[in-house]
């Protein structure tokens, strides 16, 4: 799903929580790190993809709406899908 | 009613290592660092897991310490990573029948390789809802998000447990913030939500999750906080002054280690550190620690350009993301 491709410079991560004046953020390699909030674009949430583009000396952050929103599409549909057909009412195990 | 015994540990080691004994509620708050991860035992031995934690190396080394078996069902209270990180292993390797959730997915890689895991187990979805689920004979109640939660946040949207054996109650909300508990406060009657015996901490001691509104309906005997080295100051001063004034025992899995409470038939339980004997509540903050520990060849910067914008100038030899690349001048401080 992320994807980074190293000779652009261009790279996505993932807010996956906001805990104050910190986001922690998923990077393309799976894990995750606390970021300050102030360091990412203004407005950014919970959910959110950021597309960093890195050329040459300048670095760019801007949320992308369009990835996120696909992103999320897909996996609503994934988990959706895993929910459906599950029993009704109280269930014994 | 009040048939309660507290053991406060100094059996600590002998038997938090054992798998959970038969005949007895087994609840075990893990040690998973920063992160919730809960495993319920029933009598029988029917296990349930509670969130997972934020790494699955260390979920998987949790379930072999406690030679778990069999896991009949997992739930995720919420999409976040520190949450869900380590269900991914105990879905691969136990294949339970139930992954309960919020219905909500989280965008993360985390999250799908989760998904991804219960799908191939073949592990049937359950969307969160009003409902029991009878682990053997411990009755384990589903709180659903209340109406009016923004489905954007995965937090509001914490799934609840209130899990009951005899005359024994324990409670834990996820990452629930005010706006969820106060929620459950007007669809659930107080007789319902308190007095609870066991009470797992909202989001670690975060300062916008336990509130005096609800406190004072759950009536917690005992408070068991799911937290470990974090930036974020959990738990927070607030938290353990409020857990202080409902008179609650204190327990953190950062400095207690694993939590172990068994109950017995009827409902009389014990409780169990893995370390220490609990906390008393303090009245001064914890530092938040340094930076969350990580695999060091995990990350990659591109530039030193991408170095500051991570706020990590400079990167010092040895540090997550340095490379000789980045060290032009080779003194072992990258981006100066």
């Amino acid at each position: 799903m992320t994807e980074k491709r190293g000779e652009l410079g261009i790279s996505y991560v993932t807010i996956d929580g906001i805990e104050g004046h910190l986001a922690r953020v998923e990077l393309p390699d799976g894990t995750t790190e606390d970021w300050q909030l102030a360091s990412l674009p203004k407005g950014v949430r919970e959910g959110d993809v950021i597309r960093i583009d890195v050329q040459g000396g300048d670095v760019e952050m801007e949320i992308d709406h369009q990835e996120t929103d696909r992103r999320h599409a897909l996996g609503q549909r994934q988990l959706d899908q895993l929910n459906a057909q599950a029993p009704e009412g109280d269930l014994d195990l | 009613m009040r048939r309660v015994l507290v053991l406060a540990a100094l059996l600590g080691g002998m038997t938090v290592a054992q798998p959970a004994p038969a005949g007895v509620l087994t609840i075990r708050f893990l040690d998973v660092g920063q992160g919730d991860a809960v495993l319920i035992t029933a009598p029988e031995g029917q296990s349930l897991l509670y969130d997972g934690g934020r790494s699955e190396k260390r979920m998987t080394e949790l379930l072999g310490q406690y030679s778990v078996k069999s896991l009949a069902i997992v739930a995720a209270s919420h999409g976040d990573a520190d949450h869900i990180t380590g269900l991914t292993p105990a879905v691969q390797e136990f294949k339970p029948k139930f992954f309960l959730n919020n219905g909500i997915a989280a965008n993360t890689q985390t999250f799908s390789k989760l998904t991804a895991a219960v799908g191939t187990a073949g592990t049937q979805g359950l969307l969160a809802s009003d409902r029991v689920i009878n682990l053997g004979s411990v009755k384990v109640t589903i709180l659903p998000p209340p109406p009016g939660m923004p489905k954007t946040d995965q937090n509001l949207n914490s799934v609840g447990l209130l899990i009951e054996y005899g005359t024994f109650r324990a409670l834990m909300t996820g990452d629930s913030e005010t706006a969820e508990t106060a929620g459950w406060l007007k669809k659930y009657p107080a007789s319902k939500l308190g007095p609870i015996n066991v009470y797992k901490s909202i989001h670690h001691g975060a300062r916008n999750g336990d509130n005096p509104a609800w406190l004072k309906a759950v009536r917690p005997s005992n408070v068991v906080i799911g937290v470990g080295p974090n930036n974020y100051g959990h738990p927070t001063s607030e938290a353990l002054a409020l857990y202080k004034s409902v008179g609650a025992s204190i327990y953190r899995t950062d400095l207690n280690g694993t939590v172990t409470v068994t109950v017995q038939p009827g409902g009389k339980y014990a409780l169990v550190t893995e370390k220490g004997t609990g906390t008393v509540p303090q009245t001064r903050p914890t530092p938040p620690a340094p930076s969350p520990a990580r695999p060091p060849s995990s990350v990659t910067y591109p530039s030193c350009a991408a170095v500051r914008a991570a706020g990590k100038a400079p990167l010092l030899a040895g540090q997550p993301g340095y490379s000789r690349k980045l060290d032009r001048d080779g003194d072992g401080r990258a981006c100066e």
